[in-house]
């Protein structure tokens, strides 16, 4: 559907009410572009628009000129005179597969010449079109806002470099590294923080216990070495050195069991931290079948 | 002699610059390399280019985006500023625990792994699902971050 729309647009903001230029533009649009009017109405209040949907695609075959800038320079003449325009704007879309192609053309009515002319391709997005329009006709009046570049960038999918999510797999990580079972509580995954915090709080604490023996043994067999070489008493020698056996077999133990747990803390410690990493918060969807009930697909 | 050495070099300057027309573009995002007709003519925002009336075709290129190809009709007389928004590639994993499923999206690409790494254009496409040669499902997926997709048969009673 080939959608012709008209209006006679009176500018007032550019050089004073008294030499106000006037715009007469055309919309030719391949596919209706709902509240096209109504928005260029808000987006420039300051001007005043007409509307008139008689006139047909009258530039449609412009490129199959030589020279479009001066193909229609008499009917531009002619228009100009008969809307009593300085300018006319010609704003064309035309929708390709995915994508659509924004071509603006502005014609002086004093010489009837193309003086601009602007094309924009770009993926199809909701209300696209609408901004792009807007982006050009404000272009073209020497009126830009950062609202509608905002919108540009809204309506346009993000940079993969530049996306930055609230919760990320090295946040997990990271946390995990500080506190075991902290990452995955951050991912939300509970009952995997619990058994992560457990089995390192559990290690941790035998480490702990088996240092602390091991202290203990070793502080043992050395005043017990000191008391079996300060006596002469046969019963307390024996006594001394079957105590110092004792506490050198159990350092021995305490030590080799602290390394262990040691070892073992440690490991897990960075284990945990690299499972924090590898389930951590990444974005997904769920898809269900939608042909066997009425479920849609929901956002993870 | 000297005087008509620099009148020659004016000659020259205006027959190169007469008929050429002024030439801007613009591209989201910045910085992308713009080949117009296979040559290079830098990083974009490209200003005050000059370019021969014709058909000419643009290329567009950026690591990580949809390339852009656009053939464009030049007419003479007139200044040019073109706007080229490049479409950003996601790298999306789609995963099923379903058996017996093969998939197929935009009736292009199918698989029937449980799980596939793929590039996809950012938009909505076409995901169709077959079983034992029957198509069982059929629904737009929108891909709009890079993401991983799950795919199930049924919807559990309760989702988390």
């Amino acid at each position: 559907m080939v959608r012709v729309l008209l209006s006679i647009f009176f500018l007032n903001n550019l050089f004073g009410a008294s030499q106000d230029p006037t715009y007469l533009v055309f919309n030719h649009f391949d596919k209706e572009i709902p509240d096209a009017e109504k928005l260029l109405i808000e987006n420039f209040n300051d001007s005043k628009f007409e509307f008139d949907a008689s006139i047909k695609d009258i530039f449609s075959d412009l490129d199959s000129y030589d020279n479009p800038a001066s193909s229609h320079m008499e009917m531009i003449k002619d228009l100009g005179e008969q809307y009593k325009v300085n300018f006319i704007l010609l704003n064309k879309i035309e929708h390709k597969e995915d994508r659509f192609i924004l071509d603006g053309l502005l014609f002086n009515t004093r010489s009837g010449g193309l003086i601009h002319r602007r094309k924009i391709n770009l993926k199809h997005y909701l209300n696209g079109q609408i901004n792009e329009l807007v982006m050009w006709v404000g272009k073209t009046l020497g009126i830009q806002q950062q609202e509608w570049q905002e919108n540009r960038e809204s309506i346009l999918f993000s940079d993969p470099e530049s996306i930055s999510y609230e919760k990320t797999p090295m946040g997990a990580a990271i946390r995990s590294l500080i506190a075991p079972g902290w990452g995955q509580a951050y991912s939300d995954k509970k009952v995997s923080a619990g058994v992560w915090f457990g089995v390192e709080a559990s290690l941790s604490l035998a480490f702990v216990l088996s240092y602390l023996n091991y202290d203990k043994s070793a502080k043992g067999f050395l005043s017990n070495s000191v008391l079996y070489n300060g006596t002469d008493d046969e019963k307390l020698v024996a006594k001394y050195r079957s105590l110092a056996e004792t506490d050198w077999d159990n350092h021995i133990i305490y030590s080799r069991l602290a390394i262990a747990l040691a070892s073992a803390t440690g490991t897990g410690w960075v284990s945990n931290s690299i499972h924090a990493w590898i389930f951590g918060p990444r974005p997904y969807t769920n898809i269900y079948q939608e042909w066997d009930n009425s479920s849609k697909s929901n956002k993870g | 002699m000297k005087h008509f050495n620099k009148i020659l070099f004016v000659s020259l300057l205006c027959s190169i610059l007469i008929g050429q027309i002024k030439l801007d573009v613009s591209t989201i995002p910045k910085r992308v390399d713009v080949y117009l007709d296979g040559v290079n003519l830098g990083r974009s925002p490209i200003l005050n280019e000059r370019i021969k009336p014709g058909l000419h075709k643009f290329e567009i290129k950026k690591r990580g985006f949809a390339p852009l190809s656009y053939d464009l009709l030049v007419n003479p007389a007139q200044a040019i500023k073109l706007d080229f928004f490049l479409n950003p590639i996601y790298k999306i994993k789609f995963k099923t625990e379903e058996k017996g499923l093969v998939f197929e999206l935009n009736g292009e690409h199918r698989w029937d792994v449980p799980y596939v790494r793929l590039e996809l254009e950012a938009g909505d496409h076409s995901l169709r699902v077959f079983k034992i040669g029957e198509i069982i499902d059929e629904q737009i997926i929108r891909v709009d971050e890079p993401k991983r997709f799950n795919y199930y048969l049924k919807k559990p009673l309760t989702s988390n």
